[in-house]
């Protein structure tokens, strides 16, 4: 029979040793020996949890990966069984508090899980962590502190993952803003490239900035064709 | 000439190549020498403070230790953005001005393709699949 406990521990074999895997199945209590079938909503949410921080403290390599591999084999098990919850289908977000430069690690880990979790291949999951990761990095060093938001969609097109990063800093002037389109910017840190690199790699960009404003910037990741 | 061991990279503390006083500093990568080459496996996020203590002690050993070569092992690395690829280009220059060359280890194939996507480039340094055919390389500028 398929618990959460073999399912689980199949993934993490080989990446995290049979003694620590022992202890995050002892703290996850009856929930490890549960089929897969009979978990609710909220049970998979309580695993997660779990799994998320036990894994990303023991797995030296690839945790993202893992934590996905976990969201997706309980979370595809659950669902017909699920029925009318409609949770899991439709709209999910997540918010992330950017304020300083650690941060900036775990929102793209955060962004990668999401969007492995919703179904984006893996090469478009690095695109979407890597575009968190130069936003993330803008708020820090040039806002101080910002929120980047993780909405994920799902439409008769597929999935699709939207990023809003939004801050009350200074926002970005526009003569520096037409320096930084035109490649011609060169901020103090040798940087100016990352709105440029985000707005190659997404596939819907907005941007919304101007002195004493702050800066958003909305950008669309949608799943192959 | 053939390398005491392929492919395996040895990390922390239990590596059988001692990494001396750069592991003493609190937070600080490991810098590993074989032979006339420093490696360094980055497992950990590249933050500001970070990667600047490992350019200035990769470049104060490159002295002490005559070296001929630096290879850096990104393997680990899931997400190279353009602040990190400015980071390893810095390192790279850096080190080539000591009149070493450095080589970027075990870029991984969905990283590769975001860097071309995003048009940064990675042009200071060099590059090699893994740290194997990086130290045959190097071998090769020595002879």
């Amino acid at each position: 029979m398929k618990t959460v406990e073999t399912e689980v521990g199949a993934i993490l074999a080989g990446t995290i040793s049979a003694i620590t895997q022992r202890s995050i199945f002892n703290r996850l209590g009856g929930l490890a020996a549960r089929p897969l079938q009979q978990l609710t909503t909220q049970d998979r949410l309580a695993i997660m949890a779990e799994l998320e921080s036990s894994v990303r403290l023991f797995a030296r390599r690839n945790s993202a990966e893992l934590i996905a591999s976990c969201a997706r084999v309980l979370g595809a098990a659950g669902e017909p069984a699920a029925g009318g919850d409609g949770a899991d289908q439709g709209a999910s977000e997540k918010r992330l508090a950017i304020d300083q430069e650690k941060d900036i690690a775990t929102a793209r880990l955060e962004a990668w899980s999401e969007a492995v979790r919703i179904g984006l291949s893996k090469f478009t999951s690095v695109k979407v962590a890597t575009a968190v990761s130069e936003l993330a990095r803008n708020i820090v060093f040039y806002a101080g502190k910002g929120v980047v938001e993780l909405r994920s969609l799902r439409d008769d097109r597929g999935p699709s993952l939207q990023i809003v990063a939004s801050d009350k800093g200074p926002g970005i002037e526009p003569r520096k803003l037409e320096e930084i389109w035109a490649g011609t910017y060169k901020s103090q840190r040798g940087m100016g490239k990352g709105l440029v690199a985000v707005k190659k790699l997404v596939d819907d960009f907005h941007l919304d900035t101007g002195p004493g404003r702050g800066t958003t910037v909305t950008c669309l990741f949608r799943g192959e064709r | 000439m053939d390398w005491p061991e392929r492919g395996a990279v040895p990390q922390g503390p239990d590596s059988a190549f001692p990494a001396g006083e750069d592991r003493v500093k609190d937070e600080s990568l490991p810098i590993i020498q074989i032979r006339n080459c420093l490696l360094v496996s980055i497992q950990t996020e590249l933050h500001d403070r970070l990667a600047l203590g490992l350019q200035e002690s990769l470049m104060e050993r490159v002295r002490s230790a005559d070296a001929k070569g630096v290879i850096l092992d990104v393997s680990a690395v899931e997400v190279i953005d353009s602040y990190i690829t400015r980071i390893l280009n810095d390192i790279g220059k850096s080190v080539r001005f000591m009149g070493a060359e450095c080589y970027i280890v075990g870029i991984r194939p969905a990283v590769a393709m975001t860097l071309i996507e995003m048009g940064v480039e990675l042009d200071s340094v060099h590059t090699a699949l893994n740290l194997d055919l990086a130290l045959e390389k190097l071998e090769l500028l020595q002879s």
